[in-house]
């Protein structure tokens, strides 16, 4: 049968357990008033923050406990433990070591165990009052789980010698054992160090009768542990430090040698007793050891030379703060260290210029670093709550300034703003100009239904650390007191938290009801069922406005921070979306997805009331052509958030600003050159004539005939010309919501006289003079000239298309700008075969043949339905209101057997060209 | 009626087999298509808040849906199931039935719990969860262990709480706490006492996110043994995060063993927050270190509100893990946490079924 070893295990947030292999259990003893008279002035001021930090010190300087004393006429010691070892919780390098209550009163002894979440230690219990108090007190300890040092007194006082000693602490093992049921392992001894060389000759064997004590208890009183004082030996030389120094490590070699095992010490100022002196080490074992009678006068003699001078200085590694500024602040917020963060900070603000720039920049990515850890497991939620204290002492620092520069703004800003809209009173102007300089509001609530508070607590204290103002509702609030309270107080972001299922619903609840009351703020969604898939799928269509999945509270910061930034919101927010996107994607390719069969999607078809719809009609029928595009017209329609993809730059163009949005400084930097040497090839394409772009477009009569689309040869609409061919989503959809098909965008036959366009465009000329530039070793401008092609002829189509919608005559020549028609805002889709309305390449001969393409614009289809030159687009025109770009996936096999039976192929065939899609 | 301690018989059956344990109660609960008017029943017909999601409640208004649950659960297997009792606190229960001070710019502080904690509709409320819960779950121990011949046990589930005595919810102040030790364990207490008057054989500290909040709740379990004269097998379950941490106070599993092996529980274990897989290091860890048994009832797999029960893992997938880990000598006690249904636990039963329980080491003397 295995065994596990009888060892005093102790905890805090990590385990500590004095194996064999472990020398010493050092017991800090800065953080006791009585070991620390710094300590215990800052406690007696309330600086407590100073306070912590020395017990911060404590443990990292090699404390396996912290013995924490209050016992001092000045302070109130029972509270002054409990908020103490409170605020200790709350920092995470300091809670992991396991704690010493230490008082001598027991009110404050049962007062620390209510606050020490793992196995610590009691300091101290005695027979001082009689057994039966002992006893009484050793069972409530027993109730806490805590071990606890035993000081070797009685009911007749303190034992000083040796036998004293021994007697004491064999009566207390005996009760505690027997009577109480202690285990032995967690009863520590204390017998008691007291002081040598005071010159009474009494006094002059107390460490020898402690060191036998030590030797005696180990031999008699199996499991028991011992600890000591240690600095009480050395008293007798208080300011003399070396000498002190020399005695704490000459005495603890002994005395550890003889059994003690651990002992209430200076972590970090003990010096190593094979460096000690050999003159020093000899005076001092003499007194220690009792070796010789006028011992303690040559101590005392040979002490003088020392006096006044430093021991051991306590090392702190500070090698972090060699680092750059960015790197100190990263170090500052992982290991929760405050005690630089002014310095850096101030140090980032003048380097970066403004204090935005560094709550944005290195603060948001010390908390990315954060969030990187906490996600893998690394670091803990305590652990991410400290570090955002850390992050509140650094924004305290640069608010004055912002509120400086704010004052600066303002009068700009309500300028701008009155100027922008006339309507605006003063007032209103002030109070906007105000809300656009606030480091924003922040409402927080667990919705309806859920009761779950913590975790959204955590959210809340890390936000407000950040310098947000967070307004917590609460739990189990309803959806009209969120949004009301939203309105009243302008929130600029609404986070939602929920921990069960059914508060999922609750959310998209909300969602829809942000949506309706005509909110734009963004929303966030967190909570332990929550996640970035459900919230993409099942809660982001109902609300226009964003929404972000927040995986954890260390990400609700650089969430929040770039939906707050004016610089940084376009990009975060297109890449969010880029994401749900992707997710929706994976999501609906992924492997549980449920269809239905073609005849139940045809019946969940999408439904236009063609009775009262009258289809617009186009301004000619037949095509026209488009000879020798001028490029210089299509440079506004082109789209560079693509180009740049294609460069690996990731962000959104601003075409106002001819900046690219994104995080990565350098990015934009880089993107900023790649623009104009891409504008300064334009310019040499033009001069040179490099490139020539031709396209066609044109209308036709048309009806739908159940999933086709059939293109008649006049308006008499009695013969066909030929036929398009759609495909129709058999996803299982959400109830309301339609199987889409291109087909459903026109009007079927005898519902009203439709039509439908196509088109054809292509740069030509991209690819001759890229093998040019290849030749002649210039690979950057040879990748670039393609590159620019592929984004003409997308502006050729765009421009193509504008000039359609106007010729269909729904829309006017000027209804929306640049960026709008980039957006894709207006009426309309022009959907190519091969992509994802359509997947099969196959429609695409059909469209060249409808509209002589190939003869018209030198855009040749090769076997394999590929556009030659590939700088080209081609693709159909639908002008219905809803008509928007939709995915074909997961197509099932009797869809599929219906397809290649309307086109005339061979089941095989179609399944050759829509293998990606096939969902059999 | 308090019962006679069952430690010895229970020790007994585990060292020859590994016993089962139930799933959830929460999602399987919500699988009933239950309706708000059916969880307030007439008693809380006009109650201003929803009920739905309190779950205890189920307990009095539809003792039916609870005990068909406890019913499947016994027949499904399990040799123990847990009350319906995680939130049966006057601090839980206050959640569902006071106003939040939150919602009007108030706080919730000590002295809001304090009135939670004097509040005598709720301390009665909290009782007759506990006691009629516990008298449920111990009814349907008793049919199915007569029909089966196979004996079953009642363990008094003693939740996390809605508040965490580890964690601040104020930016300004890290040493703020919404409610005090002596709150959490007065309340504990009561619970303690009523699981007990309703039959439970077994006391278990489960779903532990803040270690000092289950301190708070082994206290009150032993003061209650110690004023009572009466004693019962306690289990101790942390919900740990990726790096083996309870999910808000961080603390590590060997930490927690450390700091709970003076209740001498029968088991310590893991259970909830992680599905077995993520689960699985940490149990390992804890297996190592402890002179108990171990119990293991993992949720199924990570919460994924898109799949059909809103978790991931389905009955084959807990049965082949759950074997693993037997295989590998982690178990003693094996059920499941959210999102494992009566089926789930048929199918965790086969997989640990004669397989030996882990052999549970003792304290060198």
């Amino acid at each position: 049968m295995s065994t596990i070893p009888r060892v005093l295990r102790l905890s805090g947030s990590e385990a500590y357990n004095h194996t064999p292999d472990k020398n010493f259990l050092m017991i800090g003893e800065r953080t006791n008033v009585a070991g620390s008279p710094k300590f215990a002035k800052l406690v007696r001021e309330g600086k407590l923050d100073d306070a912590l930090e020395i017990a911060r010190q404590q443990v990292e300087s090699g404390a396996n406990v912290i013995d924490i004393c209050f016992d001092d006429g000045l302070i109130d010691g029972k509270a002054m433990m409990a908020r103490f070892l409170q605020l200790v919780q709350s920092e995470p390098e300091i809670s992991k070591v396991p704690l010493m209550v230490d008082s001598s009163k027991w009110e404050i002894i049962e007062e620390g165990l209510k606050y020490l979440q793992g196995k610590g230690i009691v300091n101290s219990i005695s027979l001082k009052e009689g057994e039966e108090k002992f006893i009484e007190q050793a069972k409530h300890i027993r109730r806490f789980g805590a071990a606890t040092v035993v000081m070797a007194f009685d009911e007749n006082g303190q034992a000083a010698t040796y036998e004293e000693k021994i007697r004491i602490c064999e009566r207390a093992y005996r009760v505690l054992v027997d009577k109480v049921g202690f285990p032995p392992e967690d009863i520590i001894f204390d017998p008691n160090i007291l002081t040598v060389a005071t010159g009474i000759e009494e006094h002059n064997n107390y460490a020898l009768d402690f060191i036998n004590a030590c030797r005696w208890i180990k031999t008699h009183l199996p499991h028991a542990k011992i600890s000591g004082g240690v600095s009480n030996i050395s008293f007798s030389f208080r300011g003399n430090n070396v000498v002190r120094e020399a005695m704490h490590s000459a005495f603890l070699y002994h005395a550890t040698r003889a059994g003690m095992d651990m002992g209430i010490v200076n972590a970090g100022m003990l010096e190593v007793y094979d460096e000690i002196p050999k003159d020093m080490l000899e005076h001092v074992e003499d007194v220690l050891l009792n070796r010789r009678p006028d011992a303690t006068e040559r101590m005392l003699e040979f002490a003088e030379r020392f006096k006044g001078q430093d021991g051991k200085k306590l090392e702190e590694d500070l090698s972090w703060r060699e680092e750059s500024v960015e790197k100190r602040l990263e170090h500052a917020l992982l290991k929760g260290i405050d005690k630089f963060i002014d310095e850096d900070t101030e140090e980032a603000r003048l380097k970066y210029g403004r204090p935005l720039k560094v709550i944005e920049g290195p603060l948001m990515d010390g908390m990315g670093v954060v969030g990187d850890l906490f996600g893998a497991g690394k670091m803990f939620l305590p652990q991410v709550v400290k570090s955002a204290r850390v992050m509140k002492k650094s924004v305290a620092w640069l608010t004055p300034f912002m509120e400086a520069e704010k004052a600066e703004f303002l009068a700009g800003d309500i300028a701008e703003l009155m100027e922008k809209d006339p309507a605006l009173t003063r007032d209103e102007a002030i109070a906007l100009a105000g809300r656009r300089r606030s480091a924003g509001r922040f409402l927080i609530a667990t919705v309806k239904g859920d009761v779950h508070d913590i975790g959204k607590n955590i959210v809340g204290v890390v936000l407000a650390c950040n310098g947000f103002e967070v307004t917590d509702m609460g739990v189990m609030v309803p959806c009209d007191k969120i949004l009301a309270k939203a309105k009243e107080m302008g929130a600029d972001v609404i986070g939602l938290s929920g921990l069960i299922t059914p508060s999922l619903d609750e959310m998209i609840h909300v969602a829809k009801e942000m949506e309706k009351g005509g909110f734009k703020v963004p929303l966030l969604i967190g909570g332990a069922t929550t996640s970035s898939t459900h919230t993409a799928v099942k809660i982001a269509q109902h609300y226009s406005g964003p929404v972000v999945h927040v995986l954890d509270a260390s990400r609700s910061v650089p969430v929040t921070t770039s939906l707050l930034s004016a610089d940084q919101r376009d990009s975060f927010v297109a890449e969010n979306n880029e994401r749900h996107r992707k997710a929706r994607e994976a999501f609906t390719g992924g492997p549980k997805k449920e269809t239905v069969g073609i005849v139940e999607a045809r019946a969940l078809a999408r439904l236009t009331d063609w009775s009262a719809y009258t289809p617009a009609v186009p301004a000619f029928t037949g095509t026209r052509v488009l000879e020798s595009q001028s490029l210089r017209e299509l440079f506004e329609y082109i789209d560079w958030t693509p180009f740049f993809h294609a460069w690996e730059l990731r962000g959104v163009w601003d075409r106002e600003a001819g900046v690219l949005k994104t995080k990565n400084e350098e990015g934009a930097k880089e993107a900023a050159k790649l623009h104009a040497e891409a504008l300064e090839l334009l310019e040499r394409v033009i001069a040179e004539k490099r490139f020539t772009a031709r396209g066609i477009y044109g209308f036709f009569p048309a009806n739908s005939d159940g999933d086709d689309i059939i293109v008649w040869n006049d308006d008499s609409r009695s013969t066909e010309k030929t036929r398009f061919h759609t495909l129709r989503q058999q996803l299982k959809k959400e109830s309301g919501k339609p199987n889409e098909a291109l087909s459903d965008y026109v009007a079927p036959q005898g519902a009203g006289k439709d039509f439908i366009g196509g088109f054809v465009v292509g740069i030509h000329g991209a690819d001759e003079w890229a093998a040019e530039l290849e030749k002649a070793h210039d690979p950057y401008n040879s990748i670039m000239a393609k590159a620019l092609a592929d984004r003409l002829a997308e502006a050729f189509a765009e421009l193509m298309h504008h000039r359609a919608r106007v010729e269909w005559g729904y829309e006017r020549p000027n209804e929306f700008g640049k960026n709008e028609l980039i957006k894709e805002l207006y009426r309309g889709i022009r959907p190519a075969p091969g992509y994802p309305a359509q997947p099969d390449h196959t429609e695409k001969p059909i469209l060249f043949d409808l509209l002589q393409a190939s003869e018209a614009t030198g855009v040749e289809l090769t076997e394999s339905c590929a556009m030659h030159p590939g700088a080209a687009v081609c693709g159909l025109y639908f002008s219905h209101p809803e008509s928007h770009y939709f995915g074909i996936s997961e197509l099932q096999k009797d869809q599929v057997e219906d397809y290649a039976h309307r086109k005339g192929m061979s089941v095989e065939e179609a399944e050759k060209w829509l293998g990606p899609w096939l969902g059999y | 009626m308090p019962r006679p301690d069952p430690t010895a018989e229970l020790q007994k059956a585990l060292r020859q087999r590994i016993l089962v344990l139930d799933g959830a109660m929460g999602t399987t609960i919500r699988t009933y298509g239950l309706s708000e008017t059916d969880a307030r029943g007439s008693r809380f017909a006009d109650s201003k808040k929803d009920l739905l999601n309190n779950g205890d409640i189920l307990s009095l208004t539809r003792p039916d849906v609870i005990g068909d649950i406890h019913k499947r659960f016994y027949e499904a297997g399990s040799d123990i199931c847990e009350t319906n009792t995680f939130s049966g606190t006057s601090i839980a229960q206050s959640e569902f039935f006071v106003d939040d001070p939150r919602e009007h710019g108030g706080v919730k502080d000590p002295e809001f719990f304090q009135k939670i904690i004097d509040d005598t509709m709720l301390r009665d409320l909290a009782w007759e969860i506990n006691y009629e819960s516990a008298k449920l779950c111990r009814e349907w121990a008793d049919r199915v262990a007569n029909e089966t011949g196979i004996k079953r046990y009642v363990a008094g589930a003693i939740g996390p709480l809605t508040v965490s005595l580890s964690t601040s919810p104020d930016a300004n102040d890290a040493g703020f706490r919404m409610v005090t030790f002596d709150q959490v364990k007065e309340d504990y207490t009561r619970q303690v006492r009523a699981l007990i008057a309703g039959g439970s054989d077994i006391l278990m500290v489960e779903t532990i996110f803040d270690a000092l909040n289950a301190k708070a709740a082994l206290v009150a379990i032993q003061e209650v043994f110690e004023a009572d004269g009466l004693k019962l097998p306690i289990i101790v379950s942390a919900a740990v995060g990726r790096g083996g941490e309870t999910m808000i106070s961080a603390q590590k599993v060997e930490a927690m063993w450390n700091a709970v092996a003076h209740v001498n529980p029968l088991a310590v274990g893991l259970n909830c927050s992680l599905g077995p897989d993520l689960m699985k290091p940490h149990l390992e860890e804890l297996a190592k270190v402890s002179a108990t048994n171990i119990s293991c009832y993992p949720n199924a797999g990570l919460p994924n509100p898109l799949a059909p029960t809103g978790f991931d893992l389905e009955p084959p997938h807990m049965n082949a893990f759950m074997k693993e880990f037997a295989l590998d000598g982690l178990l003693n006690l094996a059920g499941g946490c959210c999102g494992n249904t009566p089926e789930h636990i048929a199918a965790i039963a086969e997989g640990v079924k004669n397989i030996a329980p882990r052999e549970v080491p003792v304290l060198e003397n």
